[in-house]
């Protein structure tokens, strides 16, 4: 499998620098060597802070257990799903699944019709944004990631439509991004809050990013 | 981001083509990206069969069950 590369720009925090990164449109080993070599450390050390804070648990981030390794192996081969990745200064900075399968539309302007959802994105844990943290080391990972996913499926007639499921956490995120909260979804584990983005959404993300 | 892709030729029934083009039209989709889409769904769809999973319709309302046999 050929691996497409694409440059894109990181912000690194520490010098408010622009730095150049790729964007990848596949995990591949080296990523998941990251994961487990450098993410999980860093995470570990990211808990134990928390922890040595007497942060509650229900507070701490989100994602801590998932596991990047598991999540590749259940959709090995399937072209129904597909990965990304933003790798910068030799290192994987944030991973993403989409599922362009399994999910449609449940907006009733595009009920039915075929989007891409986005299964899991999540940055590395150095580029966590929080009080008991040291600052991130990048910014404009998750926006390139989510910018990737529009894109990839504009190109395939989709007209960018895209969906998810946003952990607590990470809803202001989304709504920065110019998704429209559709709220708690009860059909869904731990009633999630759901997002979609209509096409006239997804170009208004996509010019905003252009400077249009 | 541009992925390369391979070219061929496909050889439908007005039948066929009929059904494309009205599935076309109901998806939102262009014949190609409609044929990718139905390629990842079989492909999944046999993957899970593989694996021993079932595959069945439910009717919303009664909560019935059909299986569909893939053979």
């Amino acid at each position: 499998m050929t691996v497409t590369i694409s440059p894109v720009v990181l912000r690194k925090v520490a010098t408010n620098e622009a730095i150049d990164a790729e964007l990848r449109d596949a995990i591949e080993q080296q990523q998941l060597f990251d994961w487990v070599l450098h993410w999980q450390p860093a995470l570990y050390e990211r808990l134990k802070a928390l922890a040595a804070a007497r942060v509650s648990p229900d507070n701490w981030p989100q994602s801590a257990h998932w596991n990047w390794v598991a999540k590749l192996n259940e959709i090995k081969d399937l072209l129904a799903h597909q990965t990304l990745c933003v790798v910068c200064e030799g290192m994987t900075q944030g991973l993403m699944r989409v599922d362009t399968v399994g999910k449609r539309c449940r907006l009733d302007s595009q009920k039915g019709l075929n989007l891409v959802y986005i299964d899991y994105l999540e940055v590395a844990p150095w580029n966590w944004d929080g009080p008991y943290f040291d600052p991130p080391r990048y910014r404009g990972i998750g926006t390139i990631l989510l910018r990737a996913a529009i894109e990839i499926r504009l190109a395939e007639g989709f007209k960018g439509r895209i969906g998810l499921h946003s952990l607590p956490q990470s809803t202001t995120f989304y709504e920065r991004c110019g998704l429209a909260n559709r709220g708690p979804d009860a059909a869904y584990q731990s009633r999630l809050p759901y997002f979609e983005m209509t096409p006239e959404q997804v170009q208004a993300f996509l010019n905003r990013g252009s400077g249009k | 981001m541009t992925t390369s892709k391979r070219t061929m030729t496909l050889n439908l029934t007005d039948a066929e083509m009929r059904v494309l083009e009205e599935l076309c039209s109901k998806k939102d989709l262009s014949k190609t990206s409609l044929l990718r889409q139905a390629l990842r769904l079989y492909q999944l769809v046999e993957a899970r069969i593989e694996k021993g999973d079932k595959l069945f319709f439910e009717d919303e309302k009664t909560k019935e069950k059909a299986e569909v046999m893939m053979l």
